[in-house]
């Protein structure tokens, strides 16, 4: 399928689109926490990419961020330092993690990249929450505008919009292809398919969806059904861990990721004055761990527990993740009250000590398959 | 050295602390409203509204002072809570699944309902959320901006004071609803006003560690620091400060000071070790006092009675775990100038993003500016099992001896 290896090429080569798009001469944003309203930056014909990392160590971030700091926010950090957002005209940070907060000040002061700008982030979603909100969105426009030399229009914003959630519909029936029994498409491919959109114009990923969805049904080469799992967690900006998942009996059918359906699940009110409706749905998403409404997470868990049917959950915490790791042992309790065996890893954005992970999730998908 | 310590300060923890939890499990058994609350909260709206304020913060320092801390946390993670979690919040979630009659001072007594605020830190709000689910409370969340530009009390954005009071008035009638009373403004203007109070002594006393040689050590102020973190609006937290600033200015006026023959200087910045507090006596056994903590220096506010929500939000905002860096560097600058510092401590805690992110950042600027050397150390406030001492000594021996060839 020719979809599919596009996605899977994206993330291979993780800054080839946006060096493509820069070759047409125009500017590209950098950011890192799915609270950015990526609209507001499409609309100036810009290209909103996700920040992610790599698997190759951090030996330049170690020297400046301590061994207690998120190992993604490391990861991220020492590719900026190792020049490989160097082609950013922008990065956009908020404070939605303690960590981040830092990470805005750590990214101005050593590294390279200009206008760096900070969006701030309301942890509520109450009346008032939405008006600041708002005004911080508007505040951005006009930073983007005054950065850029020129004006985004209304009409820029609405076209911004409908393309956006044209994506999110679209990435939404590609996740419902995984409701099936065997599931259509493996979890690595999901993943594949979801991070790429953080790095790709909207555009042109929605021709790649499209093209994709129309591939599927012909597809005869379909992934064995293994025991049907969700996995839930921070951010997950690599397919490693959701591989050794698959490589051991494992269908991942069902994520709860900011890099998967957290992502995309919310669409923007196409009926309401552009501006304020980005901001309205920013706040209102399936919320992020940080959020005082963090027990509306666990409900979409939940939720997507019993629509894409899945045998077991595997909670990942990402090492030095304060706000996840105070939910799992929650998140672990709502999930086995559904009856669901739930496998609780911690993990260091390096993979470092995956061994001793892929032995426990082998582990877990046998005592699993066993009982099936 | 501990001879040092100031006359004021002895039998604290027995005659304070002990006493503040007998109050606090009197005041459940009375059935007067009792929440559980964090710092960076504005604590004086609770003790305008005769809500008796539970600091499970403080317990933590109390169970790791008694050495009680790791155990409790070790049961938090058998709960499935990490270890690489803070240890303050991993210490108060064991105390809640154990015996009672294991506790230090019988651990706290439960919560009617719990209040934080995101101007400290992420921590605060995960761990009440846990709490509140637990005991099932409500919570009540003051939600801050961060203060992104550094500002201080005076450059606060007008934005971010409007969401501030704006929240105020719902967090009253919150309040007002979750205990029957109504808020009295007048109350409210005395609790402010005596907050002032307690702020100005506060002040005034650590304004006293400038004179060579210091009149007050790191042990003396992380212990007497309390009134201002936990109940600064109490007449008890004037009276105790005025004689604490008495005998501290005398000595001052007396040139007696906690060593005598100064060589170093310090700053120490945010928390100590709980569970070692001898490490200031260590110190001056080689010859260092610490003249100023951060600690020390964030908890005061100019609050004006006849406008007390604007007050409030111009004291709290501008605390630096809720700012950039800038802010902390702003003020380290202006302590070592103040305080004739030779070196900073920058003591990263384990569990703490907020603290150990950006450390190398004020270590370079300061040296920059001022050329004063700072020392990171890996640190944790109430688990011992993440500091090596003898590792962390080693490090301030060869930082002294940086700093005497400097000299």
């Amino acid at each position: 399928m020719r979809a599919l290896q596009w996605f899977r090429d994206c993330l291979t080569s993780i800054h080839d689109v946006a060096r493509g798009w820069k070759s047409q001469g125009k500017p590209v944003i950098g950011w890192t926490c799915t609270y950015t309203p990526e609209e507001v930056i499409y609309a100036a014909d810009v290209l909103p990419v996700m920040v992610v990392g790599d698997l190759g160590g951090t030996k330049l971030a170690d020297a400046y961020m301590p061994s207690n700091s998120c190992s993604f926010a490391r990861s991220c950090f020492n590719a900026a330092l190792r020049g490989d957002y160097d082609y950013l005209d922008g990065f956009v940070e908020s404070n939605s993690c303690d960590n981040r907060g830092k990470i805005f000040d750590m990214w101005a002061h050593y590294t390279r990249i200009p206008n760096i700008y900070f969006i701030n982030t309301p942890h509520t979603n109450t009346a008032k929450a939405h008006e600041f909100f708002y005004e911080e969105v508007v505040k951005f426009k006009e930073w983007l505008e005054n950065t850029l030399g020129k004006p985004i229009f209304d009409h820029d914003l609405k076209k911004a919009i409908e393309v956006y959630n044209t994506n999110r519909l679209l990435l939404k029936k590609v996740y419902d292809l995984r409701m099936k029994h065997p599931p259509l498409i493996s979890g690595a491919e999901a993943l594949e398919i979801s991070l790429s959109s953080t790095m790709t114009p909207k555009e042109e990923h929605n021709e790649l969806l499209t093209q994709l969805l129309n591939e599927i049904p012909s597809s005869s080469s379909l992934p064995k059904e293994g025991v049907r799992l969700l996995v839930s967690g921070s951010v997950m900006d690599n397919t490693e861990l959701i591989k050794i998942i698959e490589a051991v009996g494992g269908s991942v059918v069902a994520d709860d990721w900011c890099t998967g359906s957290r992502y995309f699940w919310n669409l923007v009110d196409e009926g309401d004055e552009p501006l304020r409706a980005i901001a309205r749905r920013y706040l209102d998403k399936v919320p992020s761990s940080f959020m005082y409404s963090h027990e509306e997470r666990f409900k979409h868990v939940v939720e997507m527990a019993k629509r894409y049917d899945v045998e077991a959950a595997i909670i990942f915490v990402l090492k030095f993740c304060d706000t996840h790791m105070f939910d799992a042992p929650l998140l672990r309790d709502e999930l086995k009250a559904l009856g669901l065996p739930v496998l609780y890893l911690e993990w260091e954005h390096s993979m470092s000590g995956i061994a001793g992970l892929k032995t426990r999730i082998e582990a877990f998908i046998e005592m699993v398959g066993g009982v099936k | 050295m501990s001879e040092r310590g100031l006359q004021t300060l002895r039998g604290f923890y027995r005659n304070y602390i002990k006493k503040y939890y007998e109050d606090a499990h009197r005041a459940k058994a009375e059935k007067r409203p009792v929440a559980w609350v964090t710092s960076t909260f504005p604590i004086e709206t609770l003790q305008a509204m005769d809500i008796f304020p539970v600091w499970p913060e403080n317990f933590a320092s109390v169970c790791a002072a008694r050495q009680a801390s790791v155990a409790l946390c070790e049961r938090a993670e058998k709960e499935g809570f990490s270890r690489d979690l803070c240890s303050y919040s991993r210490c108060v979630l064991g105390s809640m699944f154990g015996e009672e009659k294991d506790l230090p001072e019988g651990g706290l007594p439960k919560p009617d309902f719990l209040v934080t605020t995101t101007c400290a830190c992420d921590t605060h709000l995960k761990w009440f959320q846990v709490a509140s689910r637990m005991y099932k409370a409500p919570l009540f969340l003051l939600d801050v901006p961060y203060n992104i530009s550094g500002a201080d009390s005076n450059s606060l954005e007008k934005a971010h004071i409007e969401f501030y009071v704006s929240q105020l008035e719902e967090l009253f009638s919150s309040l007002e609803k979750q205990t029957g009373t109504r808020l009295d403004k007048n109350k409210l203007r005395d609790t402010v006003a005596l907050s002032n109070q307690t702020s100005e002594l506060w002040m005034e006393i650590q304004d006293y560690r400038r004179n060579i040689p210091c009149p007050m050590d790191a042990r003396d102020a992380f212990s007497a620091v309390f009134f201002m973190l936990c109940i600064p609006s109490a007449q008890l937290a004037v009276d105790f400060y005025t004689t604490l600033r008495n005998e501290v200015r005398e000595r001052a006026k007396n040139k007696v000071g906690v060593i005598e023959n100064e060589k170093f200087r310090l700053i120490w910045d945010n928390l100590p070790l709980w569970f070692n507090l001898k490490i200031f006596e260590y110190l001056n056994s080689l010859g260092a006092v610490v003249v100023a903590e951060t600690f020390s220096h964030v908890w005061a506010g100019n609050l004006d009675p006849s406008k007390p929500f604007e007050s409030l939000a111009r004291k709290y905002l501008p605390n630096f775990a809720n700012a950039s860096v800038k802010r902390k560097i702003d003020m380290v600058l202006s302590l070592a100038k103040d305080f004739s510092v030779h070196g900073i401590i920058l003591p990263a805690n384990w569990g703490c993003r907020m603290m150990s992110i950006g450390e190398t950042i004020v270590r370079e600027v300061v040296y920059k500016k001022l050329g004063v050397p700072s020392l990171i150390i890996d640190v944790d406030s109430s688990d011992w099992r993440n500091y090596n001492e003898a590792q962390v000594k080693d490090r301030f021996e060869t930082f002294f001896e940086t700093l005497n060839r400097k000299q």
